[in-house]
């Protein structure tokens, strides 16, 4: 009895690694909802927007205060900018997820790809 | 009977202040929102020092919840910014706690989200983002610009660099409005439903029985925002990881 007990205590430790790595992995990130994706990209691109917007808004502001009438001239540019930084950010955020979804593959997508 | 999903947005004060003139007539009172906010930074420190104050060596329930959370966002941290990264522990870890302890406040029944006001979360983001900047320009000087210079010729940087600009600074927006959205969508839709709960309840006949449906629709909808909540506060945590780590290693990002 007293001899088996270092070969059961290596077996358990053993064990409890295996548990840890397979918890190390991927259990961090719950997967996203589709709804989830679609509000992601709507803000992105949204966010992206008006971010652009103000940025016109405020050179427009900031020109106008020295006197040089730039209205509309930089808001229009900006909105444009602000659109491609908006396509921007969704491309790069599908691309994050098409990593994830490599990276932790759903076992019915895997399985669909197998057959 | 006041039916107003969007009531319970509203910010009442509790002890009504007002600065003086001279110091910008500013309204400071002291309302439901600021209450909510000190019994979640109250209720959060109690949590985890008495939690793990005892430091049993085989935890208890509480301890062991405390303990998991800390392992939960140092796990996290060290994925996703390396071993570097975690002098900002202290940082991440008190914005995750926050924000969870706000979104799971808020689903106690006529209570207040703290998260469902843009303000709040719009205050987070900033000062997450100010904490991505400053941390830039300490560990790389002026080299933290390069992180809006793609690689790509220079007539090409013309248009890309605003782009980069534009899209850097989206990120506290869709941070914040990312918490503020899911939080004011999942609340107003509990209280449409109990809405009709109550309508239906009040109809008398076959009607009262109906009023048993939407009830379950908000048992199921409240399980799915008590997961919303914490997912909430997972995401707000992660992206602030991922943000500060493209502020520490400039190189690898993109």
């Amino acid at each position: 009895m007293a001899a088996q007990e270092p070969e059961k205590l290596r077996e358990l430790g053993e064990r409890l690694d295996d548990v840890q790595k397979r918890n190390a992995g991927g259990a961090t990130r719950p997967p996203p909802t589709q709804l989830g994706i679609a509000s992601r990209f709507a803000t992105e691109l949204g966010a992206a927007l008006l971010v652009g917007g103000a940025f016109g808004w405020g050179l427009d502001w900031l020109f106008g205060h020295f006197g040089i009438h730039t209205r509309p001239l930089f808001i229009v540019v900006f909105f444009v900018l602000g659109a491609a930084a908006g396509i921007r950010n969704v491309m790069r955020a599908a691309a994050e997820l098409n990593a994830e979804i490599a990276a932790h593959p759903a076992p019915s997508v895997k399985d669909d790809e197998e057959n | 009977m006041a039916m107003n999903p969007m009531e319970q947005f509203a910010i009442k004060p509790i002890v009504p202040l007002q600065l003086p003139a001279s110091w910008g007539g500013y309204d400071v009172s002291f309302t439901n929102q600021s209450l909510l906010m000190v019994l979640v930074a109250i209720a959060a420190s109690l949590f985890l020092t008495l939690a793990t104050s005892k430091k049993s060596l085989v935890p208890s329930r509480a301890q062991s919840m405390a303990e998991m959370s800390y392992e939960f966002v140092i796990n996290m941290m060290q994925s996703s910014t390396g071993e570097d990264g975690l002098r900002f522990f202290p940082f991440v870890f008190t914005i995750f706690i926050f924000v969870l302890f706000s979104n799971f406040f808020g689903m106690i029944p006529g209570s207040f989200t703290v998260t469902s006001q843009i303000a709040v979360t719009f205050s987070l983001a900033s000062l997450v983002i100010l904490t991505v900047i400053v941390t830039g320009f300490i560990k790389h000087g002026l080299g933290f610009l390069k992180l809006f210079v793609p690689k790509a010729p220079w007539y090409l940087l013309i248009l890309l660099v605003p782009i980069e600009v534009i899209s850097f600074f989206t990120r506290p927006i869709s941070l914040s409005v990312r918490l503020f959205a899911n939080m004011l969508a999942g609340h107003t839709m509990l209280a449409v439903f109990g809405g009709f709960v109550v309508l239906l309840g009040g109809a008398g006949g076959v009607l009262t029985l109906l009023s048993l449906a939407p009830m379950a629709l908000i048992v199921a909808i409240m399980l799915l925002e008590l997961l919303v909540a914490f997912l909430q506060a997972y995401v707000f945590a992660i992206l602030t990881c991922i943000y500060l780590n493209e502020a520490l290693h400039l190189h690898d990002n993109h």
